[in-house]
């Protein structure tokens, strides 16, 4: 199973739809609320050098946005 | 068998279409990347009629399941179209995807989507402060300094968004007024954290690794101006997802498909439009569910004629 991280924030929609589908597809994942997490803000900057959310790590693969097409691809699914 | 209508789009227009076309027991295919259209994002809906307040994912979760309640109708989902072409009979839409479909009509329902400012330093600095979802990204600014430019609803409904996070809001306005709703301007301009920068022409986003401000230029006094920043928070208006039937049908000036507003008809016979898409004077969510249901309708007119295109 891959390794997942969700960067978010609580009103963020597309975060919402992110782990929807992650939902869906039975994958579970770690989430850091970047808008209080000042530590987790600073690790999602570093790794996909921008500040919007969400930003997904699967494996170390860095998807900027709720990209289904590529989460899917990143995840092995069909 | 081509379907009888593709619905291009999954906005509450295109949806209230596929829940009449279903119920016509019409053969009918809803192609979208989401649902829910551009209100998706709106932290509260507040003129959906029925329901005082509603996020706009809670409505797009709503349309989703009033249409997939419906039988019949078929959906092609995280998908946008790529063309749309004639053919013997009618139709045939490819997707970007690379699926292809033959209908007898076409109704767009395809929205818009953000206009971009179209100055330097906008697209290098997009995600590196310059931000088009203020719902996703104002808790990022907590305690910041940020700009808002627009004038309009969204640009409004940005700040209320921001106000509970950054420290100073400055709304830059081209003119010297605002378009949005008078409430929720009172609300806007007399709040001790915002202040309006009226007749503010943008000219360039500018900073280091992440935004530090912005340069516009004063239209009256033709003034070069600074504004020292964190974030710009682009919200200018929209341009209508027309592209992949613009060489079929008659397209105003901004780009919307010019439709008789009677029927929704493009100047193509086959090819109707409705909602934000259209040369209709408001984009509302309730205007393009009445105008996208009328068109279905007069969609089934055609299709119980057996006419075709």
């Amino acid at each position: 199973m891959a390794n997942v991280t969700i960067y978010s924030t609580p009103t963020c929609v597309y975060c919402n739809m992110t782990k929807d589908f992650l939902k869906v597809h039975k994958v579970p994942y770690q989430e850091f609320n970047v808008a209080s997490d000042l530590k987790a803000r600073e690790d999602m900057v570093n790794k996909s050098h921008q500040l919007g959310v969400p930003v997904i790590d699967i494996d170390g693969t860095i998807i900027v946005g709720y990209d289904q097409p590529k989460i899917a691809s990143a995840l092995g699914l069909k | 068998m081509p379907y009888d209508v593709i619905i291009i789009g999954g906005g509450p227009g295109g949806v209230a279409a596929g829940i009449y076309a279903a119920r016509k027991k019409m053969k009918a295919l809803i192609i979208t990347d989401s649902f829910g259209g551009q209100s998706l994002t709106s932290a509260a809906i507040e003129n959906w009629i029925g329901t005082a307040s509603i996020s706009g994912y809670d409505l797009a979760k709503q349309l989703e399941a009033h249409l997939r309640a419906q039988q019949g109708i078929e959906i092609v989902e995280g998908d946008l179209v790529a063309s749309v072409a004639k053919k013997d009979g009618g139709f045939s839409v490819v997707t970007k995807g690379g699926k292809a479909f033959d209908t007898k009509y076409v109704l767009v329902t395809s929205g818009s989507r953000r206009k971009k400012l179209g100055i330097p330093g906008e697209a290098e600095y997009d995600g590196k402060g310059v931000v088009y979802c203020s719902t996703c990204d104002a808790p990022l600014f907590g305690g910041k300094t940020v700009a808002v430019v627009g004038g309009g609803n969204s640009a409004l409904e940005s700040v209320v968004d921001l106000i509970p996070y950054a420290s100073k809001i400055y709304v830059m306005v081209r003119s010297g007024a605002m378009r949005g709703d008078p409430v929720t301007q009172e609300k806007v301009k007399s709040h001790p954290q915002v202040e309006v920068v009226w007749n503010a022409l943008p000219q360039e986003v500018i900073g280091k690794d992440m935004v530090t401000g912005i340069r516009y230029q004063d239209a009256v006094s033709g003034e070069m101006k600074e504004l020292a920043l964190d974030g710009v928070f682009v919200e200018i208006g929209l341009m209508p997802n027309s592209d992949f039937v613009k060489d079929l049908v008659t397209l105003n000036q901004v780009g919307h498909i010019v439709v008789d507003h009677a029927t929704q008809q493009s100047s193509c016979p086959g090819i109707w439009a409705a909602g934000d898409v259209s040369d209709v004077l408001y984009d509302q969510n309730n205007i393009s569910v009445g105008d996208s249901i009328k068109a279905v309708l007069n969609i089934y007119d055609q299709v119980k004629k057996g006419f075709s295109a």
